[in-house]
């Protein structure tokens, strides 16, 4: 066991999560991605939001935008289920991203928090691809398009 | 079931926890209560030894620098590579950190503290079941960090001090290479440590050291000090001689450059203290000249080599202004170009201040801050390096040199022309200095730690090698 700050997840991630991976006939209602963040009490992650909103733009700049209760920048985990086409051949594949959101000004204290808690939500949902971002050059579309395409897709 | 779920709820369980954290350097101690800002007790590492009237003494905390008893002689439980050498030792300098300013002394035997004599002609009662001296951390759990390459070894030896002599309830002890790069957000980061006795890079993946990668050089704030006293000695127009405070009794102001108006102290030598005692006290003047005088060359180039429109760097900075500094004598001079060398060599080993009587040998370039980075990212998975260079954190006192984070992206940015190099450095110095201790303060703070903590029992079932387990 690395050493890790003991905040749980919460079983709605799970759910929300499970929602997300699932793909499938069921037409519409498939979630784009989901923003997560650590509870204000600092025992459990929640989520803050679902959505199946497929502009990319819109979710990065809701991460930016994420506020703590006093409206200063706060850090998030995200997932992001990325579309991408490799061509004729290829076609057409689709790859989780979790993001870890935590802004070069975030307070030493939820810095910590943010960050001792990454490794045991990624493994609860068990997503293998990653980014880590403290500034929103980090996360522009084709970061992610890289990251969850192993830099095949450009 | 929620994978992410603790089995069950570990023994040491509840909140109100108040959590002890010792972050143990070669310099200083740092200790404090789990929660607070910055750690309560600072002390030296140093202790000191004298005997009087026949008895051996030893002296903690800062009172070591107050007097210069006879024969006063320094020490230190660690050795130079940051891993203890004296158990002994060690075990009394920490627990002097945190008796001292946090939980009080520990109270002395009840059988000898003279409340339970027995008046004249009174049988003595039973003194069955009471405990026969109280334990110094009983209602606290303990939180300690480490380097990244403390052995195995001294890893059981710890957890073996806080259970067994202690009396500790919990435990847990931290990399502090983890802890920097958590207390930046970040689970996985380069991190670089300029301490006093060792300079170290760290690659932290996931949350984890990545062993491999784990490198250190004796290159810290020490070495700096004794390239500084190279420097003093080979000073014009005349060598600088560090005397310390109390061995000066008067003196006037001189000019510049001017040899000191003083009048000295003696001490006879059998009142005289150690030499050491001496060295430990000079050592302050030194850590003021790092802060007020010493500066990093900027690069993009070697101090010794030539910028980019064919002046050599050493005349730019010759011309630079220079800073003034007093010595405890009154000796005053401006430092100009050499405020630069005397840190060259934390990049450039060719620019060492040559001294054959120094304690430290001449470093090579392998001891050097690029090329550790160099080897520790030699040492990992070429797929994170990327990554690592884009998350390089930089901790430590001696660090906050002035012009050294800068001068260190210059270098990277040389060294890996190709990846995005990013620096992060808190501008906060406390946060710089301790930044171990309060990535563990918060930590340790929180309520749902109670499951990492190693209890008692577990410790009792298991033996110390449990702290392999579970402290990874």
């Amino acid at each position: 066991m690395s050493l890790a700050s003991g905040v749980q997840i919460q079983d709605e991630c799970m759910t929300a999560f499970n929602k997300l991976r699932m793909t499938g006939g069921t037409k519409g209602a498939k979630p784009k991605f989901i923003i997560f963040k650590i509870a204000d009490n600092k025992r459990e992650v929640v989520v803050d939001e679902i959505s199946e909103e497929t502009d990319y733009e819109v979710f990065r700049t809701k991460l930016e935008k994420s506020v703590d209760a006093k409206g200063n920048p706060a850090p998030r985990y995200a997932v992001y289920d990325v579309e991408y086409n490799l061509g004729d051949t290829e076609g057409s594949r689709s790859k989780i991203v979790f993001i870890s959101w935590v802004p070069t000004d975030t307070p030493t204290l939820w810095s910590m928090i943010y960050a001792s808690t990454r490794e045991v939500l990624k493994n609860a949902l068990n997503v293998d691809k990653s980014i880590h971002a403290d500034d929103k050059s980090e996360i522009e579309w084709k970061a992610v398009l890289a990251e969850a395409s192993s830099g095949k897709a450009i | 079931m929620n994978p992410s779920n603790a089995p069950s709820a570990a023994e040491y369980g509840g909140d109100e926890v108040s959590a002890i954290v010792l972050d143990p350097g070669f310099s200083t101690t740092r200790a404090g209560f789990a929660g607070e800002d910055t750690p309560k007790s600072l002390i030296p590492t140093y202790y000191g030894k004298y005997s009087f009237e026949g008895q051996g003494k030893l002296i903690y905390g800062d009172d070591v620098f107050v007097t210069p008893r006879p024969g006063l002689s320094i020490h230190n439980p660690i050795g130079r590579d940051g891993v203890v050498e004296d158990w002994d030792m060690a075990e009394k300098v920490w627990e002097y950190s945190f008796t001292s300013k946090l939980t009080g002394a520990k109270p002395g035997n009840p059988l000898h503290n003279g409340l339970n004599d027995l008046p004249e002609g009174e049988l003595p009662s039973e003194m069955e079941g009471v405990e026969s001296e109280e334990r110094p951390l009983a209602d606290s759990p303990l939180l300690m960090s480490e380097s990244s390459w403390n052995p195995a070894k001294a890893r059981e030896k710890t957890i073996e001090i806080a259970m067994e002599k202690w009396g500790s309830p919990a435990f847990y002890l931290a990399r502090n290479g983890v802890l920097a790069a958590f207390a930046a957000g970040k689970a996985s980061a380069l991190v670089v440590d300029i301490g006093a006795s060792n300079i170290s890079v760290t690659p932290v993946h996931d949350g984890m050291i990545l062993k491999r990668g784990v490198q250190h050089s004796p290159l810290g704030g020490d070495y700096i000090s004794s390239q500084i006293r190279a420097l003093f000695k080979s000073n014009s127009p005349q060598p600088i001689i560090i005397t310390p405070h109390y061995l000066i009794s008067a003196k006037t102001a001189v000019e510049a450059g001017q040899p000191p108006q003083v009048k000295y102290k003696t001490f006879p030598p059998e009142r005289a203290p150690d030499a050491s005692y001496r060295t430990l006290v000079e050592e302050r003047t030194l850590s003021e000249f790092k802060e007020c005088v010493v500066q990093v060359w900027p690069g993009p180039t070697k101090l010794s080599s030539t910028g980019p429109n064919g002046t050599p760097n050493e005349e730019i900075a010759r011309n630079s202004p220079g800073r003034p500094f007093e010595f405890p004598d009154g000796y005053n001079q401006v430092f100009g170009v050499d405020r630069y060398r005397v840190v060259e060599s934390l990049f450039d080993a060719k620019a060492a201040i040559q001294d054959p009587e120094s304690l430290f040998p001449a470093p090579t370039q392998a001891q050097t801050v690029p090329e550790l980075i160099k080897a520790a990212l030699n040492g990992v998975d070429v797929d994170i390096r990327p990554h690592l260079l884009s998350n390089v954190v930089v901790t430590g006192a001696s660090s906050l040199l002035y012009g050294f984070t800068d001068r260190l992206n210059q270098e990277l940015m040389q060294l890996y022309p190709g990846p995005r190099v990013r620096i992060s450095a808190p501008g906060n110095t406390s946060e710089r200095r301790f930044s171990s201790w309060i990535g563990g303060s918060i930590l340790a703070s929180l309520g749902t730690f109670h499951q990492m903590w190693i209890s008692k029992k577990e410790f009792d079932e298991h033996g110390p090698n449990i702290v392999e387990k579970r402290c990874k």
